[in-house]
């Protein structure tokens, strides 16, 4: 199928490099990952499972008091490689929408690494400002 | 108001801080140039506040036009932009742009998937940016 117009350079196959057909292998996203900061106020884990057509992140939220944990329930994520040409999983989006907050799930793989991006808007009138927040995972 | 919900604790508000509005955007607009001047990807974004919003342009081998991004602070009580997300729908393909400052720098994550049939792999690709001068 003819690729219509690449709106960056990366976004067109290598020379006589087939077209993989999408992600074929979760296995360095797959796993339960454990923030590195044991006293996050932020995410305290992920569960990452599923094959790429049913590909779910289960997230658990830092509890108050720190003994207990906000469980976020699972969720679809979309699965994403390094380039268009790799059929290897190695970054993911998901959102989360708990109603008087949006979340706003993305994180890739470095180095055995997850580092995890959230993107919070809040929906509720609390006059919160919505926030970033950056945190690193390990398995 | 003391928000009544939360997710985890970091959606509480720290004691002495409150929220200001409007965000403050001062840290992320102007023009911002790829550091890689080889890149692939995104060359260049403009950041503009208008009416009170932020908006992007993105330019890479073609130009992406103008959509709406949303700024993000560091904390609830806070009011300094610090990341900012934008979506653009090209049909076939889609592209959340999901960025934040680092110091001086402005990192750019894109995530990219495709709806054309091509075959292609969904994928990441992450740039850094500045501002010349």
């Amino acid at each position: 199928m003819e690729v219509a117009t690449l709106m960056r350079a990366e976004e067109g196959l290598p020379e006589g490099v087939a077209p993989p057909g999408g992600i074929a292998d979760l296995s360095a996203l797959l796993g339960t990952w454990f923030n590195t900061d044991k006293n996050t106020g932020g995410v305290v884990r992920m569960v990452l499972a599923g094959m790429p057509a049913d590909f779910t992140v289960h997230a658990f939220g830092a509890g108050s008091p720190p003994s207990q944990e906000y469980d976020w329930g699972s969720t679809g994520a979309v699965a994403y490689a390094s380039g268009v040409a790799s059929p290897d999983g190695m970054a993911f989006s998901a959102t989360y929408d708990f109603g008087f907050v949006e979340t706003f799930l993305a994180a890739y793989t470095k180095s055995g690494i997850l580092v995890l991006d959230t993107f919070n808007v809040f929906k509720d009138g609390s006059g919160r400002s919505n926030y970033f927040s950056r945190e690193f995972f390990h398995r | 108001m003391e928000p009544s919900r939360i997710s985890r604790r970091r959606d509480l508000p720290e004691a002495g801080l409150r929220p200001l509005a409007p965000v403050d955007l001062a840290p992320l607009l102007g023009i911002w140039v790829n550091f890689d001047l080889k890149s692939r990807g995104i060359a260049r974004l403009e950041l503009e506040e208008r009416q009170g919003g932020l908006t992007v342009r993105v330019f890479g081998a073609a130009y992406w036009g103008e959509v709406p991004a949303f700024p993000f602070t560091d904390g609830v009580g806070l009011h300094a932009a610090v990341a900012f997300n934008a979506f653009y729908d090209f049909g076939g393909v889609r592209v959340t742009l999901a960025c934040y400052l680092n110091k001086r720098l402005l990192v750019v994550d894109a995530y990219t998937t495709f709806h054309d049939g091509s075959g292609r792999s969904p994928y990441f690709a992450r740039d850094h940016f500045y501002i010349p001068g």
